[in-house]
């Protein structure tokens, strides 16, 4: 009885403290989303008014002579484009000409052209001519010159100099104000989840006995028993999956293993049967106590077999469909468009830009996922499976349908999936040297009965696992 | 009367969740237990409840009413079997299949007004070639509909399928006042006599009428079944209904089966309106209605797979709505609709479907 | 001058930063129908106009609320008549009949509706798709017996009439009950908005795509199927309200299956993912009829054919724009610019020749 108190304490704290876990990474997260936001745009000001000053300077450092290859460049450039504009004044005139001699006009017009002409070239001589005269180093007043482009400088310099001030002491003001605004919370979180640690702490302590699996194991299977009507798919079948490790499951077509993944994550529920789940590291719990909606808020998230994306949203909102459920306003609040709504899908947003970056989908982000290549489609799902914060990702199959190039770089990223978010993968797949190349343990079954478990070597070594997939030999 | 039902409806659900709970909770193979068990708490609810109403309004007057209800069951069967071809072969519910079927009964009539001046034939006579009219215009107008319309939309999904058909409610509807302008039309029963026979001491009255329409009933879909059972069309609708794709890839010819399939609905059609349009009274161009939405619900009791399903939904329905009106004549309808509704819920696939499993 | 200018300038910009926010256009909208309703005062706008807009509005609040179902949710329907009519009895009943203040008729309103929404939420979690549209159906013929029979709450066959409106005890005019009719329909559009746009919004279009890939994502079936319907039928007994105050009468037979596929192909037609396209199709259900047809003499002497323009367009538009007109006004937009770009290169070829 005490036990069961408390083991329902330990739920309780344990609960309590993943919301305000979660609360303090939301918290920060959206404060280092203003301050990004308020810093750009400082520099985005001050960006604009050096260029400004640069183009007021430019004239002034020619005409004193002051050499510089800005200059030369820039003067380059006015000249093009006066050259430009004349190039296409000239091709109307040359147009127009060509026009009337076809309808064969009189020479009067013909004569008007050419006199146009020249003027035109006349035009562009001088504006030309003017453009060397700003540019162009005023020998005869040079004193002057340098120093009109000092004191113009100095001046410049300083009203820069002022405004950067001026705006970085705004900046820091709004800093401390908005970092006061949530300092207060983020230190009443971080007190409580203070206070929760040792409460834990004691809680747990009677109850390590209590906890069935190795704290190195993540998932365990025992005696999983799945039956379609006549149908053993799953036959007595147990396994450990480690934490932190990459976990392949092989085995010829039909030898059951979707359905494993699809009892794992409840869309089937298994005849008979234990599933367990570190959820934590105090906790433990029966999957088959979970609805399949609920899986995903404990850690666990799948893929499937064949691509299933919503096809009406684009690739961005995908992602932030798989975040569903680390959203905290309620349905009033979506009604209303609370302000506490427009933070969370601040936050989310980020994530999953972050997400798609790591991915190299950027480009995609605004497109819907329909009439994408397969292995676009296939990077976005395994993308959406991290906006959940997964301990445990479920790829069913992720190589399907990949050439060899496009199986690689998926190798790649379900390695630094596993570095950088800490999550344990477990995998279907057909195609071996994915298996062998990435995976820690494989195990390889038949007809829903085990038939070796090891590393890739062992199991390639394996005569049952050889008999499996090449047939008895006789 | 009433009460006693409730309490079996509500002693069946009591029953269901004891069961259910007492004896299949530890049980490996309870889903298929569990469908099982449902089968049979509906059979027995079915039966008992129709024992109790029967006992209470006396199997004499329960045959009577049947009898003179025959013709809004043959009528129902029609237009039942109409809508169960169409879902076969184009996965689509035809809301439609009422209104091409009023079509057919207006042409009948006007042919009937036109023929009404000659002497030349006699009574039956006529009404046999009208009908003849009456199932040919809805052919024509079935095959026109699958031609134009259905054949261009293969691409369209189930849905939209549905709102296509819903679609072409509302054109026939605006049509039929042009065409046929807007006085009621009425067609003659084929006679007006009653039949009396007597089994035992009861002594029932059967309209002629309504002998002939159960006649005409029962020819039309036995010559349908046979022709489903026995002839290449028939084996290419099931080839259709259950893949379309491959079956087109296996050279069966899905385009011209969909269409005979619409006409031959239509043309159902057309033989039901026409035989229900002298119960009805006049031909409006809403008469058909009620039997439209007592077809639909007919074959979502029955499942929409299989042929014979959605008949014995037919006839179920047809005896709820007797006894109903026995028990309470205001409140039938919403007795009947409620006890399909709940049946429905209880086997969402009808009573005879079938689950296709879906894979993830 | 100049200073004039200045503002000029800033209001314009301000404008523009503001024309950016979602709510813009509908907000302007309303502006625009609250002039209409004024210019209808002062007799600039035909009294036939009016009401045919006043319609609309209270007929597209039920489409808005059905496009949730349909568009969103995935969930085809056919028993929004019966929810509406539940809607005019509701008013009709407790405001007319029994003279409840309108706020306690409000409140009964909304808990039948939400009562309503998941019973019917509950039958679509065990029955699916063509079926469901079937099942519906009976429930709406149902409603509609129970209209028919229930004659102490809803007056039977012969119809209720419903005449003292009485908000804040003040009994309101018809001029007061349009302005609240347009107030509504504002507020349920940009309601509307924040639901497609919001978490909300992604989990029902989530669910419409793939069932399980919205299970495995953490969205809950039962709670999403309930939520859509409840939000429909609020939004129909809402419009039902609004009905009954505009039209002062409420008849069975107008809640029977025509006034469903009505609503139906307003969704449909309009497109059922797009606000301004749910309201233009709508109009092109129902206002197109009252509006403009009725004047044509072709449509005065055959009332009836008015439903074969209704039932084309469902079709055309199912067949060739499964999108909805807003996707074909959208079509026309992108071909008014690619034309636009193809005279002004044929007029750069004229004056400067052909690039070398």
């Amino acid at each position: 009885m005490a036990k069961m108190i408390n083991r329902a304490l330990l739920k309780y704290h344990i609960s309590k403290l993943t919301t305000l876990n979660h609360q303090l990474s939301f918290l920060e997260a959206y404060l280092e989303i203003i301050l990004n936001a308020k810093q750009t745009k400082k520099d985005k000001t001050l960006m604009e008014m050096k260029k400004r000053h640069s183009e007021i300077l430019e004239p002034l450092m020619m005409k004193a002579g002051i050499h510089s290859d800005n200059v030369e460049t820039k003067k380059q450039d006015l000249i093009d484009q006066i050259n430009k504009k004349y190039h296409w004044h000239f091709k109307a005139l040359s147009q127009s000409k060509k026009r009337a001699m076809k309808k064969q006009a009189s020479s009067d017009k013909i004569n008007h052209f050419a006199d146009k002409e020249a003027k035109m070239h006349q035009k562009q001589e001088e504006a030309l001519q003017s453009l060397a005269l700003r540019y162009t180093k005023d020998e005869n007043n040079i004193a002057m010159h340098q120093s009109n482009y000092e004191i113009n400088k100095t001046k410049l310099e300083q009203k820069y100099l002022t405004k950067q001030t001026k705006l970085d002491q705004k900046f820091a003001l709004d800093t401390i104000k908005i970092k006061k605004n949530y300092s207060d919370r983020i230190e009443r979180i971080k007190k409580a989840i203070e206070d929760e640690r040792p409460l834990l702490k004691k809680y747990a302590k009677g109850l390590e006995s209590a906890t069935e699996i190795p704290q190195d194991v993540i998932l365990r299977l025992e005696n999983l028993n799945m039956r379609f009507g006549g149908l053993l798919a799953v036959d007595n079948l147990s396994f450990d999956v480690k934490k932190g490790e990459i976990f392949g499951l092989i085995g010829p077509n039909g030898a059951g293993k979707t359905t494993i993944f699809n009892c794992i994550t409840r869309f089937y529920r298994p005849t008979s049967g234990l599933m367990l789940f570190r959820k934590n590291p105090v906790e433990v719990i029966h999957l088959n106590d979970y609805p399949v909606h609920n899986i995903i808020k404990q850690g666990i998230v799948r893929t499937f077999q064949n691509v299933e994306l919503i096809w009406e949203l684009s690739i961005l909102d995908n992602l932030l469909v798989a975040a569903h459920t680390t959203y905290r306003s309620g349905f009033f609040g979506q009604l209303l468009h609370m302000p506490k709504l427009k933070r969370e899908e601040e936050v989310m947003r980020s994530k999953a830009l972050g997400i798609l970056e790591t991915m190299g989908l950027l480009q995609y982000q605004y497109m819907i996922p329909y009439g994408l290549p397969y292995g676009i489609l296939k990077k976005v799902e395994l993308a959406r499976t991290l906006m959940a914060n997964p301990k445990l990702i479920i790829l069913d199959e992720p190589a399907a349908g990949l050439n060899d190039l496009e199986t690689e770089n998926l190798a790649h990223i379900i390695k630094k999936i596993r570095d950088d978010y800490q999550a344990t993968i477990f995998l279907v797949e057909h195609d071996m040297g994915l298996v062998m190349d990435i995976c820690d343990t494989v195990c390889a079954i038949s007809f829903g009965k085990m038939l070796a478990i090891g590393t890739p070597t062992e199991i390639q070594n394996n005569p049952l696992v050889r008999s499996a997939y090449l047939g008895e030999e006789s | 009367m009433l009460n006693n039902i409730i309490y079996l409806v509500l002693g069946i659900f009591v029953s269901y969740f004891l069961i259910d709970f007492i004896f299949f909770r530890k049980h490996s193979k309870r889903p298929i237990l569990r469908t099982r068990l449902i089968n049979i708490l509906i059979m027995l609810a079915i039966l008992i409840s129709f024992y109790l109403v029967v006992k209470e309004m006396s199997v004499y007057l329960f045959l009577q009413i049947f009898l003179l209800n025959i013709v809004d069951l043959c009528v129902l069967a029609l237009a039942t079997t109409g809508i169960v071809l169409i879902f076969k072969t184009s996965v689509t519910t035809n809301f439609a299949q009422g209104t091409m079927a009023t079509f057919g009964a207006f042409a009948a009539a006007k042919q009937l007004l036109r023929l009404s001046a000659t002497t030349e034939y006699s009574m039956t006579t006529k009404l046999i070639m009208v009908m003849g009219v009456a199932a040919l215009t809805s052919f024509l107008i079935g095959l026109f509909i699958d031609l134009a319309i259905i054949r261009r939309g293969r691409n369209v999904n189930a849905v939209g399928k549905q709102m296509i058909t819903m679609g072409l409610v509302l054109i026939l509807f605006g049509f039929m006042p042009l065409v046929f302008g807007t006085t009621p039309l009425t067609i003659e029963a084929f006679s007006y006599d009653v039949k009396i026979f007597n089994i035992g001491e009861m002594m029932l009255i059967l309209p002629t009428h309504n002998y002939y329409v159960l006649l005409i009933t029962i020819g039309l879909l036995g010559l349908l079944f046979l022709a489903l059972r026995f002839t290449k069309w028939g084996l290419g609708v099931r080839a259709t209904a259950s893949n379309e794709t491959v079956a087109s890839m296996m050279g069966v010819n899905t385009r011209l089966i969909t269409a005979m399939s619409w006409a031959i609905a239509g043309a159902l059609g057309g033989v039901a309106a026409f035989l229900y349009a002298p119960v009805g009274a006049q031909i409006t161009s809403t008469f058909m209605t009620p039997v439209q939405v007592n077809s639909f619900l007919s074959a979502v009791l029955g499942g929409f797979s299989t042929f014979g399903g959605p008949l014995v939904g037919a006839l179920l329905i047809n005896m709820f709505q007797s006894m109903a009106s026995f028990i309470n004549s205001v409140w039938a309808n919403v007795i009947v609709y409620t006890l399909v509704l709940f049946l429905v819920l209880a086997k969402p696939l009808g009573l005879f479907g079938k689950k296709t499993a879906k894979k993830v | 001058m100049s200073i004039l200018t200045v503002y000029l300038k800033a209001f314009l910009k301000s404008i523009q930063k503001l024309s950016k926010h979602p709510y813009f256009g509908f907000i302007v909208f309303g502006v625009v129908l609250l002039i209409v309703q004024l210019m209808n005062l002062s007799g600039l706008v035909t009294p036939t106009l009016m009401k045919t807009l006043i319609l609309v509005m209270i007929y597209s609040i039920i489409s808005l609320g059905f496009a949730l179902l349909l568009g969103y949710a995935g969930l085809a329907s056919l028993g929004t008549a019966g929810f509406v009519g539940l809607g005019t009895y509701f008013i009709g009943h407790f405001s007319g009949t029994l003279g409840y203040p309108f706020i306690v008729t409000l409140v009964i309103s909304l808990i039948g509706a939400i009562v309503l929404g998941v019973i019917v939420g509950f039958i679509s979690l065990r029955i699916e798709g063509l079926y469901l549209g079937i099942i519906t159906l009976g429930l709406s013929e149902i409603m509609k017996e129970v209209f028919k029979s229930f004659s102490a709450f809803t007056n039977g066959v012969n119809g209720l009439s419903f005449r003292n409106f009485a908000l804040f005890g003040q009994p309101v005019s018809d001029l007061t009950v349009n302005l609240l009719i347009i107030f509504v329909f504002i507020i349920m559009i940009l309601a509307t908005l924040n639901i497609i746009k919001s978490p909300t919004g992604r989990a029902l279009l989530a669910m419409k795509n793939s069932d399980s890939a919205a299970q495995s994502m953490g969205i809950s079936l039962l709670k999403y199927r309930l939520l859509a319907f409840v939000l429909a039928t609020i939004y129909a007994v809402i419009a039902g309200i609004l009905y009954m105050a505009n039209q002062k009468f409420s008849i069975p037979t107008t809640w029977s299956l025509d006034f469903s596929l009505n609503i139906l192909a307003a969704v449909i037609v309009g497109g059922a993912q797009s606000i301004t396209g749910i309201i233009l199709g709508t109009f092109m259900i129902f206002g197109l009829n009252l509006a403009i047809l009725q004047n044509i003499p072709f449509f005065q002497n055959n009332p009836d054919a008015v439903w074969i323009i209704n039932g084309l367009l469902i079709i055309l538009v199912i067949m060739f724009y499964p999108g909805g007109l807003i996707r074909l006004f959208q079509a026309i937009k992108y071909s008014i610019i690619s034309r636009y770009k193809k005279i002004k290169h044929a007029w750069r070829v004229y004056r400067y020749g052909e690039d070398d």
